[in-house]
Parts: C-alpha cells; sequence; structure tokens
C-alpha cells in the first residue's frame, strides 16, 4: 500500500497534456484518479498523446485514457468520468478530489477549473502550453496567487497554435510530478511561482505570482479572511 | 483517405509550429533515430518520437520486463502482464501500436542511424553510448536521471562532446513522473536537432532538471579534449 493509498487525484482534459500528467501520476502508486475529457478521439491527437494508441480512434477520450492506465497500473483506480467539465459539475467534481489537475487546452475550462478549486480549497495544478512555449504554476488557495490573479480572465479567442507532442510529454509530466507531490503533501514546486519554458532557447523563468487584491476567485477561497501579502484587504 | 492525406491530418497541429512547416517534418520523417534503452526515461521518449511523425526508430535494450523494478511500470510502455519478456520486443510492439507512420525495428549491426538518443540510469552506460555516436559521426542527445530531475546534454555537429559537457554525480532512482519529463525533455531537443530548429551553430547545451526546474548552460570543450564532432 503506498503513501497515496485513499487519495483522489482530478485530470481535467485527457489529451497532449493530460495523458502524461495521468502517466506520471499513476506511476506513484495506488490511489484513485478521475478523469474528465468528454471529447473522442481523433488522428490529429495520436501526434502526441501518449496515452492513445491508433485502436482508440473515434473511442472517447477519457474511457480510452483510463482503460490504457488500468492495463498499465492494474493497483490503480481509474474512474472516466460521464459528465464534462463544465459550470454545473465542475464543484461537484472538484470537491470529490484531494488535487486537481488542470491539463484543459480550452482558457474557458482553465479559469472555470481555477475559481471551482479556489472556492473548494484544492490545491490546483495548471499547465499550459503554446508553440514552443510551456507554462506551469500551482494554486494554493488562501496562500498563493491564483490563475485569475495572474491574467484576470481569459484572451480572446486567437488563431489555432502547434503543439510539439514531446514538449506537452514534458509539461505533462511535470506536472503529473507536482501532484504527486501535493498529494503527498509536499510544498509544490510550482506554489506561488510560474515556471515559464521556452524549448527552443532552453531557457526558463520564474514569475511570481502573489494574491491579487479583489481578485473575483480568492474572495471565495475557504481562507479567504487570511489578511493579504502586504496588509492588502 | 490516402495515406499522404492521412498522414497530413495527423500532424496538421504539429506543422502549425513557428519554424516547423511541411518541410520540418518532411526531415522528421527523413530520420532514422537509434535511441538506446527502454526504461524510464526512454519509454516515454520512444512513445513521442514515434507519435511525432520520426521515421525509423531502432530499439537498443537488453533487459527484460521487470515486475520490481519502479522504471518499468513507469516508462508507459508495459504492463504487468508483459514481465519477463524482452523489454526491446514489448516496445517495439507497443510502439507499432502507437502510430502506423513510423518504422521500429530493433537496432542491429547494419542499422543506419541519422542520430542517436540516449536515455541511461547509469552515467558509465551513457558515457559509452555517447562516445559510440559520436565515432560514428551521429549527432546526439543523451539523458541522464537522477532523482527528481537528471540532466539532458545535446551534442550537434561540432558542439562538445558528452564527457566535455558531464560533471559525474550521485544518481538516485528516479522519482514519479521525473524520468518521462527527462526523456520527454530529450526527445525534444533531439527533434530541435532534426528539425534544424536547434538554435546556433557547432554550440550544444546542457539542460539539468532539479525538483521540476530546468536550467540551461552552453557547453565548453574541456581543455586538452580533442573532440571535434563535426558531422
Amino acid at each position: 500500500m503506498s503513501a497515496l493509498h485513499g487519495k483522489t487525484a482530478l485530470v481535467i482534459g485527457a489529451g497532449s497534456l493530460g495523458g502524461p500528467a495521468a502517466l506520471a501520476l499513476a506511476s506513484a502508486g495506488d490511489f484513485r484518479i478521475v478523469l474528465v475529457d468528454a471529447a473522442t478521439v481523433e488522428s490529429a491527437d495520436l501526434a502526441g498523446q501518449p496515452i492513445f494508441v491508433e485502436a482508440d480512434l473515434g473511442q472517447p477520450r477519457g474511457a480510452a485514457a483510463a482503460r490504457r492506465l488500468a492495463r498499465l497500473f492494474p493497483r490503480l483506480e481509474v474512474v472516466a468520468s460521464s459528465r464534462g467539465f463544465d459550470e454545473g459539475s465542475a464543484s461537484e467534481l472538484v470537491r470529490s478530489a484531494d488535487v486537481v489537475v488542470d491539463a484543459s487546452s480550452h482558457f474557458l475550462t482553465m479559469f472555470l477549473a481555477n475559481d471551482a478549486a479556489v472556492a473548494a480549497g484544492r490545491a490546483l495544478a495548471h499547465g499550459g502550453l503554446l508553440n514552443f512555449t510551456v507554462q506551469l504554476l500551482t494554486v494554493v488557495p488562501g496562500v498563493t496567487g491564483c490563475l485569475r490573479c495572474l491574467f484576470e480572465g481569459p484572451p480572446p479567442p486567437g488563431p489555432e497554435a502547434g503543439v510539439l507532442g514531446p514538449l506537452a510529454g514534458f509539461a505533462g509530466s511535470f506536472l503529473g510530478a507536482e501532484a504527486v507531490r501535493l498529494l503527498e503533501g509536499r510544498p509544490g514546486a510550482y506554489a506561488g511561482r510560474l515556471l515559464v519554458h521556452e524549448a527552443r532557447s532552453g531557457r526558463s523563468r520564474s514569475v511570481p505570482v502573489k494574491r491579487r487584491p479583489g481578485c473575483a476567485a480568492c474572495r471565495l477561497a475557504p481562507g479567504s479572511r487570511a489578511p493579504l501579502p502586504g496588509g492588502a484587504s | 483517405m490516402s495515406s499522404a492525406d492521412a498522414e497530413g491530418a495527423r500532424f496538421a497541429s504539429q506543422r502549425l509550429l513557428p519554424g516547423l512547416g511541411p518541410e520540418g517534418q518532411e526531415l522528421l520523417r527523413e530520420a532514422r533515430v537509434h535511441v538506446v534503452g527502454a526504461g524510464a526515461a526512454a519509454g516515454p521518449a520512444l512513445l513521442q518520437l514515434s507519435q511525432a511523425g520520426v521515421g525509423t526508430i531502432y530499439v537498443d535494450d537488453g533487459a527484460d520486463v521487470d515486475g520490481a523494478r519502479d522504471g518499468d511500470a513507469a516508462s508507459w510502455l508495459y504492463s504487468p502482464g508483459q514481465v519477463g519478456q524482452p523489454r526491446i520486443f514489448a516496445a517495439i510492439e507497443a510502439l507499432r501500436a502507437a502510430s502506423s507512420f513510423v518504422q521500429v525495428r530493433a537496432f542491429a549491426t547494419d542499422a543506419e542511424p541519422t542520430a542517436t538518443l540516449v536515455c541511461a540510469q547509469r552515467e558509465p552506460v551513457a558515457r559509452i553510448a555517447a562516445d559510440r555516436a559520436r565515432r560514428a559521426g551521429l549527432p546526439h542527445v543523451v539523458a541522464l536521471g537522477n532523482g527528481d530531475g537528471g540532466t539532458v546534454v545535446t551534442i550537434p555537429s561540432g558542439a562538445p562532446c558528452f564527457r566535455c559537457a558531464f560533471q559525474p554525480g550521485a544518481t538516485l532512482p528516479p522519482r514519479p513522473g521525473a524520468a518521462a519529463a527527462l526523456g520527454s525533455l530529450a526527445a525534444v531537443e533531439l527533434l530541435l536537432v532534426v528539425a534544424r530548429l536547434f538554435p546556433g551553430s557547432g554550440t550544444g547545451r546542457r539542460i539539468d532538471l532539479a525538483e521540476g526546474w530546468p536550467s540551461v548552460q552552453p557547453t565548453v570543450r574541456t581543455l586538452g579534449c580533442d573532440c571535434q564532432n563535426v558531422y
């Protein structure tokens, strides 16, 4: 029995980030992973989503990913949620987990995950990817800043960006490793600081993410009565 | 749908990457990559190189799938039902299931790779494999795990060799996720070299991963080392 026995990780998105994150998480022991992804596996997914194989084409992504995890890691309990992650399901799904992994590629879902996790007091490991750039952030409600402290809201829709599969694998693996740290009760490597890594230059930078006065998400956090750093209220 | 159309649909998103395009994708398709190792770091790298459109992959590993070895469970390739099978054959089966656009073969003396990726658990193994790639005149990337991180050294044509770039240190067993991140990063570096997106000319670099944070530095030729590595 591992130290994670009895714990639950919610993974939102089973695609280019969520697949590697779930695989990395799964190798940590005997616990429970809930996967949420309502899309189906398409040919383009197979260019950079190592959790799927060609036989999964046309299958629901959450269920296909759950089957693969169960085959590779039989000690794990894997559940593919039949519900999508939306305003009707977000709160219940997040509250059923000990840690939330946001591996969605949709900005609206990212902010919904952020808001639900902060309101429920659940740590959130967030990953994002744009062309050759990766970003990772861990939100500890009531302690660190959140996605809305950093960006306030989703950006307007832009042109479709490319994805380099192994770069998503790199970010997703780190995301999974971060979720393991959080489940083990260790401090997150990206708690309160955004990692930005650009693959062509190989360079990384750290951006501090502090709680922002007036943040619409943080004021709903269970610890929101705690004073903000620097005496702001 | 024709084979060309199917291939176009598969890699449509990747071809949107700035600087890659159809030409870069074609370079990946023409590449023949020798991957040394099929464990916790190499497994994710193998899967992702196959899925990214590398044309030919030679798998090179002499171990059997071991149910007691953490790295085998973490490699993303093997299920408990494959314990006792040679990893090389189990890996080839997994890669062929992941993509029909890649030729996957066991590495043999008649193989003609154009690049090498080394994913090793121990430094002497990495050093020997890197030396072989250098003598064969192949650009290569070496990944060596260490606990919650590790090191990736990229050696394109003209760059200092692995011996110049790597300082030996303690090697700890990989933690969950860290080995996969290391292997994935090594695959990224190799794809950048193969698709001619790697920055600079005749320069190499070393990326260290520690507790989830990467840091990069250019590699420097050690005084007295006669490596030239011009391929």
